[in-house]
C-alpha cells in the first residue's frame, strides 16, 4: 500500500474516513438529498449555538423559581421547552434532582444517547469506552478521577440514558448564592455539573 | 487527579468534534434525517450496533462512519460494492 505509506511525506493526503464522508456528501449532493449549504447549517449550530449555556439557564431557573423546578422535575421536555429550547435528541428529558442524600450521575452505556437540546453534542470522554464501561462498575472511582469526591453517607445513582429518556442533572444550588440573580447564577453551573461527574 | 486513564479526558469547553471529517459526518446524518422528516432512532440503532461490534479502542465517528454508510445502503441510497 505505497499509498498509505507516503501520507507522512504528504499531509494532504486525505484518510481513509475522510475519503468515505466525503464520498458520502458527493452521494448524497448528486441525488439531490441535500445540499451542502444544509450541511454547513447544521454543523455550524451544534458548534456554536446549542450548547451547555442552554442548559444552565434552566438550572439557573429552576433555582429561583420553585414553581419552575417542580414543572422540570414533573416534566423536563415541557419545562425546558418553555425557555425556547427543544428539538432532537429532546423529547423525552428526565430532570434529576441533587439532594444532600443524592449525587446523580450520567452515562449512556450502549451509545451515546445525550440531552442535546440543553447540553449540544457531548463530550469525547462522554463517548469513550473506559466512561460507558467503568461509571456503572465503579461510579466513585470515577467521579474522583474528575476531581470530584463524593462523602460515603451521600448515594451515588447512576442513570443509563436511552431513547426512552435523556437525563439532565439539576445541581444543589452552592451555598453563599442566595443573593445572586439569575443572569448571575448562570454562569456557576457547567456541562459537567450538568451529566454529574462535578458535584 | 492523578492515574486518569488517557481514553477520559475531562476538560470543560473543549470541541465538539477532533477533526472537520468528524463534523462532516454527524452534519450529513442530521441533514439526511431531516430531509426525510425522520428522527434519530433508526440510525441511533445502527450506531449502537457499529460500537458494539468495533474494538473498544475503535474512534467513536469511526463507529457513526459505520452506522451511516449502513443507513443509508439500508434506504437504497448507497450500494456497496459487490
Amino acid at each position: 500500500m505505497s499509498e498509505r505509506s507516503e501520507r507522512g511525506h504528504h499531509p494532504a493526503e486525505p484518510s481513509a474516513a475522510e475519503r468515505r464522508v466525503a464520498a458520502i456528501e458527493s452521494l448524497l449532493v448528486e441525488k439531490g438529498l441535500l445540499t451542502s449549504d444544509v450541511v454547513d447549517a447544521v454543523v455550524e449550530t451544534y458548534e456554536r449555538d446549542v450548547g451547555p449555556l442552554n442548559g444552565a439557564k434552566v438550572v439557573a431557573r429552576a433555582w429561583v423559581d420553585p414553581d419552575y423546578r417542580d414543572r422540570l422535575l414533573a416534566d423536563g421536555t415541557a419545562a425546558i421547552g418553555e425557555l425556547g429550547f427543544g428539538g432532537a435528541e429532546g423529547e423525552h428529558i428526565v430532570v434529576l434532582e441533587n439532594t444532600p442524600a443524592v449525587h446523580n450521575v450520567v452515562v449512556c452505556t450502549l451509545c451515546s444517547c445525550y440531552p442535546w437540546p440543553v447540553l449540544g453534542l457531548p463530550p469525547r470522554w462522554y463517548k469513550s469506552f473506559a466512561y460507558r464501561a467503568r461509571l456503572v462498575r465503579e461510579p466513585r472511582a470515577v467521579l474522583a478521577e474528575f476531581g470530584t469526591t463524593v462523602p460515603d453517607d451521600v448515594e451515588v445513582a447512576v442513570w443509563d440514558s436511552s431513547a426512552e429518556a435523556r437525563y439532565l442533572v439539576l445541581p444543589e444550588r452552592p451555598a453563599g448564592t442566595e443573593g445572586l440573580s439569575e443572569d448571575e447564577l448562570v454562569p456557576l453551573v457547567t456541562r459537567d455539573h450538568m451529566i454529574g461527574v462535578v458535584r | 487527579m492523578t492515574g486518569v486513564p488517557r481514553d477520559i479526558p475531562r476538560s470543560n469547553g473543549e470541541l465538539v468534534f477532533a477533526a472537520p471529517w468528524e463534523s462532516r459526518a454527524f452534519g450529513l446524518t442530521a441533514a439526511y434525517l431531516a430531509g426525510r422528516d425522520e428522527d434519530w432512532g433508526r440510525f441511533r440503532r445502527l450506531l449502537m450496533d457499529a460500537i458494539a461490534e468495533a474494538p473498544p479502542d475503535t474512534p467513536y465517528y469511526e463507529a457513526w462512519l459505520t452506522a451511516l454508510e449502513r443507513l443509508l445502503a439500508g434506504d437504497g441510497v448507497l450500494v456497496t460494492a459487490p
